[in-house]
């Protein structure tokens, strides 16, 4: 299965859960999350995440 | 398969870093009430974390002006603001002479430019292949000893050593080595309360690493310092100096935390056997049983930042050049955060993501690993020791310290 992960952490984004405390909510597809969110666990760009296979 | 460079052990054999670790971290029996206390006091209190707890000086940073900054909101705005508490100069009075040029000594760009090399090395699809390589014969090793007694003291005979061991099999130890590499590399953190043998460890370990990078650039292989030795990021190799500081920081880093964070982890389920057995019937449990208890008793109850500018948090004014005692041991038992704080139960429901690993750019870099190492260790134990509990006969478990918790015994009877 391949997820975008930050490659600063290792944290992965799931569409299903989002990122509430981001202000993503649950479902948004990863083309529609601003170029500006960061990642919850470690402040990296949205730019900084990688397609991976996990 | 070359010979791998000799390790020396300290000229002062007799010296026990073990016990001095014990006298520095104290005998703290439990923080929390005072914890709770200060967070009551307000969010930026003056003075250090170290001297609630223990009389024994710090002689790197016990001089200099700190504040200890309390409670989730305010410990998640530190480490999240680097701009603003930085770790260069927390860190470089302590870490910095125990490791070197670590990744933990460096702020942005610096830091950002070396961290992703190294977390590239950690990312969570290349340490899970080393669970079935690399942990489950270190565990298994461990284990094949007391099996067959039905009893045991699992921090003495197992969770002391398998994260040390995972280690040295990454660097492909002599066996014969393994005590003296242990040795140094606890010695090597009592540079912070002024013991000569730290520095002389961390020299031992840094010669002893040097001559293996010259190995492995010389002849790679597939094991994680080849892959270190070797890496290249916008074509130039990972400098010398900073590479031998991280390999310096795994061995506490990698080691030292996985050992106490297991610890605590076995200790809750035990002393929950409601918990211990949801656990054992349903292993899909694990993750969340891991994240309570780093949680619960994670295996650093503060940290240091150093703040750039005069700032504020929560209005509580926080002046430059001020060392700030991160307390992260508050944030994770903050009651507004996580109700009934103090329990320790897996089936949290709705809470936060605790701050054991920290946040921000600094967070755990060995993070994904410690989960793997947890999660086969756990169900090794369980599949392996049935009807595993406290020993009624024996003393239970007592997580002690101040800074770094660990209990030290953890003895179990099982079936055989």
């Amino acid at each position: 299965m391949k997820q975008w992960m930050c490659m600063n952490c290792g944290w992965v984004y799931d569409q299903a859960l989002g990122d509430p405390l981001g202000e993503i909510a649950p479902g948004t597809a990863w083309e529609d999350i601003p170029d500006d969110w960061q990642c919850p666990d470690c402040g990296s760009l949205k730019s900084d995440f990688e397609m991976v296979e996990i | 398969m070359t010979a791998l460079p000799k390790l020396e052990d300290l000229t002062d054999q007799s010296f026990d870093p073990f016990q001095i670790e014990k006298l520095s971290t104290g005998d703290c029996p439990d923080p929390y009430p005072r914890l709770h206390e200060l967070m009551a006091q307000g969010t930026v209190i003056e003075g250090s974390y170290r001297k609630e707890f223990t009389a024994v000086p710090d002689v790197q940073m016990g001089h200099l002006p700190q504040v200890m900054v309390l409670g989730y909101d305010a410990v998640l705005h530190v480490l999240t603001h680097p701009e603003i508490f930085r770790n260069k100069e927390a860190f470089a009075p302590n870490l910095g002479r125990s490791f070197g040029n670590t990744v933990t000594v460096m702020d942005a760009p610096e830091h950002t430019r070396f961290r992703k090399i190294f977390q590239k090395a950690f990312l969570p699809q290349v340490v899970s292949k080393w669970g079935e390589t690399i942990v489950d014969p270190v565990v298994a090793r461990l284990m094949d000893p007391f099996m067959a007694r039905g009893e045991a003291d699992l921090i003495e005979e197992f969770t002391h050593h398998y994260p040390f061991q995972v280690i040295y099999a990454q660097v492909e130890l002599d066996p014969a080595q393994a005590p003296v590499f242990h040795k140094l590399a606890i010695a090597q953190i009592l540079s912070s309360i002024g013991a000569p043998q730290g520095q002389e460890a961390s020299g031992k370990l840094g010669t002893f690493f040097a001559e293996l990078l010259r190995q492995k650039r010389g002849n790679p292989g597939g094991d994680l310092i080849s892959h270190l030795a070797t890496v290249e990021a916008d074509g130039e190799r990972l400098p010398d100096d900073v590479l031998i500081s991280f390999l310096r920081q795994l061995m506490n880093a990698g080691g030292d935390t996985t050992y106490r964070g297991t610890s605590v982890l076995l200790t809750g389920l035990l002393t929950h056997p409601e918990q211990l057995k949801a656990v054992t019937e349903d292993r899909s449990l694990i993750p969340q049983a891991i994240d309570e208890a780093l949680r619960w008793e994670g295996p650093v109850a503060s940290t240091f930042r150093y703040c750039a500018v005069d700032t504020e948090i929560n209005g509580q004014p926080i002046k430059a050049g001020t060392f700030v005692n991160t307390v992260i041991g508050s944030a994770n038992r903050d009651p507004s955060k996580f109700p009934d704080p103090d329990k320790f139960d897996i089936f949290r429901k709705n809470t936060v993501r605790h701050l054991a690993f920290a946040s921000g750019p600094h967070l755990c870099i060995g993070q994904h690993l410690a989960r793997v190492e947890m999660t086969r260790a756990l169900n090794a134990l369980l599949d392996r020791l049935p009807n595993l509990r406290l020993d009624p006969d024996k003393p239970a478990p007592a997580i002690v310290g101040h800074l770094l918790r660990v209990p030290e015994h953890l003895w179990v009877k099982f079936d055989t």
